[in-house]
């Protein structure tokens, strides 16, 4: 199926991030460290897009927006794609694929296994975002894809841990996914705009098309 | 016959000098700002707000610590700091700290001491001579570095003040100072930061206070103008830019005790077999190099300071 326009941005929005990574990267203004700016970026970009998939379902019931829906997986599927970027540096960059190193990490570290949970169970999640896949799932698909709560829950959690001294940040963020969590029960799942004004319903059929 | 002045209408004297401090910083700011206009938009080189050319060139006596690690690029040294009193983010102290007041500066030394007394920075400087120590510097995030520091071992201070039978610890601490320390209002942490040393630790020859680094002044994101240099124990002990230091009979609780009972210990010795929740204390990463090193114990001091901790059970006294 042809991508919406929605989408093609959506995806161009997405690879900014690395773009700008690798620039710095070779750049070397990645700080003395560039490992761990990396790691904490990709991280960091990966809850950032993960957010923004779970408020596309409320924005669109709020607006009436139905092409954010489109674009919600491009947003899952991006998060997903920083997530394993994340893991890879981590065992592959930082570690450098030494399972002597990596091994009692994992071992001797919580924050590292919720973020190894987070991301084995996002596999699935990306996996059936084919939409044939989605079409033959039917009902269990919506289930399955219920999974992002808890994943979400999950990677703050994770975030929240392995912070230091900046846990504002990853605060921000939780109250930003309470705030998620409230728009999914009644009333607060029920309001929207009503008649969307004419510039609300232009773009989306922009996006849409 | 004059009004009486209401005591209400006293301007309190920190709110006084805070004012003085906002003109005096809003006078150099825009002197700094005609002086970088009249260069035509050049901007000023170099990484400190000094010239740089007043500043002798980053020298040291060797290129390498007895192990034959190289040193850590002075950039790298004054780029890439822990100091959360300005900011949280490793390059944001290079930013917050340049206006820094390090001059002038005392140092109260008391507690269980005969002599007590303050010294000026000034004296401390030319009381002792100054040396050259080149030390790997293991911080607790797993990174390290090489830095030759300048300054004099501890214990020529301590002789001078002589403790009292009285006295077992020593407990540092930071300037507070939130109108120059930003960082201080963040209310996660309890500052002002305080450290300590067992007296054995503080006096042993390995423990200095450092004055400078690569033949310069201390720059104030690394603890201008007087820091301490612990280099067998995680680099969060060697506390920056220190106005007190007493002689106490009972363990100090440091800032990182207080803040995180569970994952800062007193002792803080670089230890491969401890573990620590967030980061890899296994292994390390030289600042500047791109592999993976096994992190050695007490930092590769082992054979100078093991014997401070002589049946001592270092997984519980971490």
């Amino acid at each position: 199926m042809k991508p919406t326009r929605g989408q093609l941005i959506t995806a161009f929005l997405c690879l900014l991030p690395l773009a700008v990574l690798l620039v710095e990267w070779h750049n070397g203004s990645l700080s003395a460290n560039p490992i761990e700016a990396l790691t904490q970026r990709t991280g960091r970009t990966a809850v950032i897009l993960l957010l923004a998939s779970l408020a596309c379902r409320p924005l669109r019931t709020l607006f009436g927006l139905s092409a954010l829906l489109p674009m919600r997986k491009t947003l899952g599927l991006a998060a997903f794609a920083y997530a394993a970027l994340h893991f890879l540096i981590f065992a592959g960059l930082d570690f450098e694929f030494n399972l002597s190193w990596i091994l009692p990490e994992i071992r001797q570290k919580f924050f590292i296994q919720i973020g190894l949970i987070a991301l084995i169970l996002l596999l699935p999640l990306a996996v059936t975002s084919l939409r044939r896949l989605q079409k033959r799932m039917g009902k269990n698909w919506q289930r399955l894809h219920r999974l992002a709560y808890p994943i979400m829950a999950l990677v703050l959690w994770h975030y929240f841990i392995a912070s230091k001294g900046d846990i504002l940040l990853p605060l921000i963020y939780i109250v930003f996914f309470i705030i998620l969590m409230l728009f999914r029960i009644p009333p607060l799942s029920k309001i929207s705009i009503g008649s969307k004004p004419r510039w609300l319903q232009r773009l989306n059929q922009f996006l849409l098309s | 016959m004059s009004k009486p002045i209401n005591s209400s209408e006293i301007t309190p004297e920190a709110l006084y000098l805070s004012r003085r401090r906002f003109i005096k910083n809003t006078l150099t700011m825009a002197a700094a700002s005609l002086y970088l206009s009249a260069c035509g938009g050049q901007t000023a080189a170099g990484p400190t707000a000094q010239p740089t050319s007043s500043l002798p060139l980053p020298s040291a006596g060797s290129s390498s610590d007895e192990m034959g690690n190289a040193l850590t690029t002075y950039d790298d040294i004054i780029g890439y700091t822990n100091y959360y009193e300005f900011s949280t983010d490793k390059s944001g102290p290079t930013r917050l700290a340049q206006n820094f007041q390090t001059s002038p500066w005392s140092v109260q030394v008391g507690g269980y001491v005969n002599n007590a007394r303050t010294f000026d920075i000034d004296e401390l400087k030319s009381l002792f001579d100054q040396e050259e120590r080149i030390y790997r510097m293991r911080c607790v995030e797993a990174w390290s570095m090489v830095i030759p520091w300048i300054g004099f071992p501890l214990h020529k201070l301590l002789e001078i003040v002589e403790p009292t039978s009285d006295a077992r610890f020593v407990r540092f601490e930071t300037l507070y100072d939130p109108d120059q320390m930003p960082g201080q209002r963040n209310s996660f942490f309890p500052f002002p930061y305080i450290e300590g040393l067992r007296l054995d630790e503080a006096m042993h020859d390995l423990t200095i206070m450092a004055t400078g680094l690569y033949g310069r002044d201390l720059s104030p994101q690394n603890g201008a103008p007087l820091r301490l240099v612990v280099p067998w124990k995680y680099g969060f002990k060697s506390i920056k830019s220190i106005v007190k230091i007493d002689l106490v009979g009972e363990i100090p609780t440091s800032l990182w005790m207080a803040s995180g009972p569970s994952e800062y210990g007193f002792y803080a010795n670089v230890n491969p077999n401890v573990p620590h929740p967030r980061w890899s204390q296994a292994t390390e990463r030289r600042i500047g190099n791109s592999g993976r090193i096994d992190t050695l114990m007490f930092n590769g001091y082992e054979e100078e300071v093991a014997s401070l901790y002589d049946g001592m059970d270092l997984s519980l006294n971490y």
